[in-house]
């Protein structure tokens, strides 16, 4: 037994422990203490992330003839870190007292711990794969299981579930479909024989390939036009299941496009496609799919109300980011792609977790219904500070550095609208940001929250430990840097050359050692003026006055409703519902192709569909 | 380690030149606007003066720790980023992060002044910085395409290789010469970064108190003092920087880092102010559309 397999048997394990111990007080501690197991694991496999030699499982099956095998590379180990990573923090939030709290509501904590690891089993499954036949059982038992976790809270949140495997079977089809053509070219499943007949592939065969297995997987990441499924349901799952699924669930779907688009089927391809009457190629049109998903959601997160949402949309649209850095393709641009991936994991899960806290405390998410509690949770503020800082990318945390990558890349290869995109994305997303701590944290503090205490330890540390890591990979990059370039390899994509403070080029560097370093002494600088002036006097958080009036702490003034009036006020009327328009001219399409097929099929003339079928088929395998 | 102490010392210099050549650009401002005005200004240390009387007030309220966290942050974040600006002689850590780095960097003192404002509590201030941020996001986007046509032509985003390419030839190799187009864009984004006449929405005295400064009294203006002059002086610096060629040497430097000052203050104290999604329409508009005419021409 190796590694591999101890991994994969532990994380069975801890699936099947917390399915069979629903009942029992110490299961989310036992679960907890099982996903810790597991980063072990992952950790015992840690050179993988250097460039270690490829672990096979030694268990292989075979399906209908066709070998089926697991094995773990350095892209897969780099996934499976982060997988784990969420889960263990996730898990160790909820085990204790946000589990008695969820269960005094009516919630099954113990059902939210198995669906957690049921995730992380079926995901670890599906980053293991071995070749496409595992790679899409893998998928589909990731899609389904996220399903449940996503059922959990019940209610309102099964409408929300529901609509996400409408969208997931939709992709799961494409994707099918996609194996099916590839199963017809090279008669296996392996992904030697794809790799091997990639290069002879025609025109037409590469572009309808790349359509399904982006529109397929894509889905799970939510791009646009298929991402309306995905805020609502993240949002209505419990909180820690909600940092879970935030952190890394979607980027699944990453994993899959790296691993069949640009390692096997090979993206230089798609870039010396053109697409008839456009100056674009067929990359450009993915990269500006990517591009238009960060920054409608983006500005979609604006206006949400509720904090679970804006989190659940910026999700969204940092998908986007990763997208565009892996299809760059060129060793900085990869790089962020990749790096953005931990990066995010890191800094969602904490954002997702501080909301949490707030919302065990407060019982509301609704950002008009919260304020001021700086002074009673301080500690959920500096974590919710830090996650924000890494979420807009702003140094010195480490959202900045893969952001800087990708940027960086842009600028090199002379993209200049993506970069605009990109840009418009982040500055959208510091005034979201700025919105959500602003209307939780700051200002008025309601008389109903005056008691209010910092959460509990067992919810504080996983949040502390999160943000920890969000400012020391963002002080020292070349921590993950390390294990990005080790994916780099494993996808066979040139590899960036860097050292443990960032980036060293020619052409402009990135040292964030030096930049944190001298940040934090302007910052002393600045505190020791600040201190050396006359002495304060603080005054209580509910004196306070405003426009020449003493405000009594019972009148609510906090300004919070439509936070960017004016902002809105010029592209307010941009917004108009676009998407929901969209959606349903996309079931529309559906239902009208479906019934014409099917008028063609049962009332027409089997036959002449049929000889349509079986033309286009000859046509596309032939050609 | 002998070029590490020298960049330390770097780094120890470069903010106490910054603070004092600010000094002198508000000294110009106020001068200029007394001047426009018909009256005679203040005198030469009046800003210096001004701060020291802040810092020693009796009465400094603080509203919590953030507040004060608050202005440390909008102090500090601008003595870190003017060591991202190569002066003549000096170029601090400006090859260890580019402009790339340095206009993010330069958000720092912006977020931290959003959240010492925030925790004031008062109402006038959280609509100040939901204008002040809205209007980042308006200056930002032509800011922004303009970094990338200087990052392209130069093919590097180091400023330190931008301002030698640009002292090759003289006037001839200027930023300014070569892309005229992106640097009046720039100009214009400059103006509104300062936050003066035509684009002080955010402060707007008469309609909500100051906005960011209506809590802030004592150190805490004296610390928005102090971050005026950084703020001032890391603009001049960042345009003459990408278009001017950079200081040769300190006299010319400095003739030029004033002379860019002159021009938005110049037109700043004639104008009444926009309104915030008038502020927005402007800046996508012109400026957006000045700097991608000049990306086109860089890219060819």
């Amino acid at each position: 037994m190796n590694t591999l397999d101890a991994l994969l048997l532990i994380s069975l394990l801890t699936a099947l422990a917390s399915g069979l111990g629903q009942g029992h007080r110490l299961i989310g501690w036992i679960t907890a203490l099982l996903f810790s197991l597991q980063f072990v694991a992952i950790m015992v496999m840690g050179s993988l992330g250097y460039g270690g030699a490829v672990v096979e499982a030694s268990i292989s099956l075979s399906i209908f003839g066709h070998p089926v095998s697991w094995r773990f590379d350095g892209l897969s180990w780099f996934f499976a870190l982060i997988t784990i990573g969420a889960a263990l923090a996730s898990s160790i939030f909820a085990a204790g007292s946000w589990a008695e709290d969820y269960r005094k509501h009516g919630g099954k904590p113990g059902l939210l711990q198995f669906a957690i690891a049921l995730n992380v089993f079926t995901m670890l499954l599906l980053l293991a794969s071995g070749d496409l036949l595992t790679l899409f059982i893998g998928w589909e038992l990731a899609s389904w299981s996220s399903l449940l976790l996503m059922m959990v809270a019940g209610g309102k949140a099964k409408n929300f579930a529901l609509r996400y495997i409408v969208y997931a079977t939709g992709g799961a089809m494409a994707v099918l479909a996609g194996l099916g053509i590839i199963f017809q070219l090279t008669g296996s499943f392996a992904y030697a024989d794809l790799a091997a007949i990639a290069p002879s592939l025609s025109t037409l065969q590469i572009v309808s390939l790349s359509i399904l297995f982006v529109f397929g997987f894509g889905i799970k990441l939510g791009l646009m036009p298929f991402h309306l499924w995905q805020a609502d349901a993240y949002a209505e799952t419990p909180g820690p299941g909600a940092a879970f699924l935030g952190a890394i669930s979607s980027r699944m779907a990453l994993f899959a496009i790296a691993v069949v688009l640009v390692q096997l089927i090979g993206l230089v391809k798609l870039i010396n496609i053109e697409i008839p009457f456009t100056f674009l190629s067929f990359r450009d049109l993915l990269l500006w799919v990517a591009a238009l998903t960060i920054i409608f959601t983006t500005f979609t997160a604006l206006r949400q109300n509720d904090a679970r949402r804006l989190l659940a949309w910026h999700g969204i649209g940092q998908g986007g980011y990763m997208l565009i850095g892996i299809l760059l393709l060129d060793p900085l641009g990869s790089a962020g792609g990749l790096m953005h991936i931990f990066n995010y994991a890191t800094y969602q899960a904490a954002l997702f977790l501080a909301v949490s806290a707030v919302i065990y405390r407060t019982k509301t998410a609704d950002l008009n219904q919260l304020g001021g509690l700086v002074t009673r949770m301080p500690l959920t503020f500096l974590v919710m500070l830090i996650g924000i800082i890494g979420l807009a990318g702003i140094p010195p945390m480490n959202g900045f550095v893969s952001k800087w990558l990708i940027y960086r890349s842009l600028i090199v290869e002379g993209m200049p609208l993506l970069f605009i995109a990109t840009v418009i994305g982040t500055l959208g997303t510091i005034l979201s940001v700025y919105k959500l701590i602003h209307n939780t944290f700051l200002g008025q503090l309601r008389l109903e929250h005056e008691q209010i205490r910092e959460v509990p330890w067992s919810m504080l540390l996983p949040m502390l430990v999160l943000s920890t890591v969000v400012f020391v990979t963002g002080f020292m990059p070349g921590l993950v840097l390390d294990w990005v370039v080790a994916a780099q390899a494993a996808l066979g994509i040139p590899q960036v050359a860097h050292h443990l403070g960032g980036i060293e080029s020619a052409h402009g560097s990135l040292d964030m050692i030096w930049i944190s370093g001298v940040l934090f002494s302007g910052f002393g600088i600045g505190a020791l003026l600040f201190y050396s002036g006359n002495k304060t006097k603080h005054v209580h958080q509910l004196d306070n006055y405003a426009g020449g009036h003493f405000l009594t702490a019972d009148t609510r003034y906090h300004y919070t409703n439509n936070f960017y009036a004016g902002l809105m006020h010029y592209i307010g009327s941009w917004y108009r519902n676009s998407f929901q328009w969209l959606e349903s001219s996309l079931v529309s399409v559906v239902s009208l192709l479906s019934g014409f097929t099917q008028i063609l099929f049962h009332s027409f003339h089997p036959a002449l569909f049929l000889l349509i079928t079986a033309t286009l088929s000859l046509y596309f395998f032939a050609g | 380690m002998n070029e590490t102490f020298l960049t330390i010392t770097e780094v120890i210099m470069m903010p106490i030149v910054a603070f004092i050549i600010g000094l002198f650009m508000v000294l110009m401002m106020r001068k200029l606007a007394a001047r426009i005005q018909r009256r005679i200004g203040p005198g030469v240390f009046q800003p210096l003066y001004d701060i020291v009387k802040l810092y020693g007030k009796q009465t400094q309220i603080s509203h919590g720790l953030i507040h004060d966290i608050g202005i440390i942050m909008a102090v500090g974040g601008y003595v870190a980023a003017v060591t991202l600006l190569p002066v003549p002689g000096m170029n601090g850590i400006a090859d260890k992060g580019g402009i790339i780095t340095l206009t993010y960097l330069l958000m720092v003192p912006s977020l931290g002044l959003a959240l010492g404002v925030g925790q004031c509590a008062n109402p006038n201030g959280s609509i100040g910085i939901s204008r002040a941020l809205t209007s980042m996001l308006a200056y930002d986007i032509p800011f922004i395409i303009v970094i990338f046509g200087v990052a392209t032509h130069f093919s590097s985003t180091s400023l330190v290789s931008i301002i030698a390419a640009q002292q090759v030839g003289g006037f001839g190799t200027w930023g300014i010469s070569e892309m005229p187009l992106l640097a009046l864009a720039g100009l214009f984004a400059l103006h509104a970064s300062l936050g003066k006449h035509p684009f002080e929405i955010y402060v707007a005295p008469a309609e909500i108190a100051t906005g960011p400064m209506v809590e802030m009294g004592g150190k805490f203006l004296g610390g928005l003092f102090v971050m005026q002059s950084f703020q001032l002086y890391a603009a001049s610096v960042l345009y003459v920087s990408l278009f001017l060629g950079g200081g040769e040497n300190w006299v010319t430097f400095l003739l030029k880092c004033f002379a860019v000052l002159i021009i938005p203050f110049a037109i700043a104290y004639l104008f009444p102010r926009y309104r915030t999604e008038d502020l927005v329409r402007l800046m996508w508009k012109w400026p957006v559309m000045l700097a991608l005419l000049g990306i086109a021409f860089v890219m060819n």
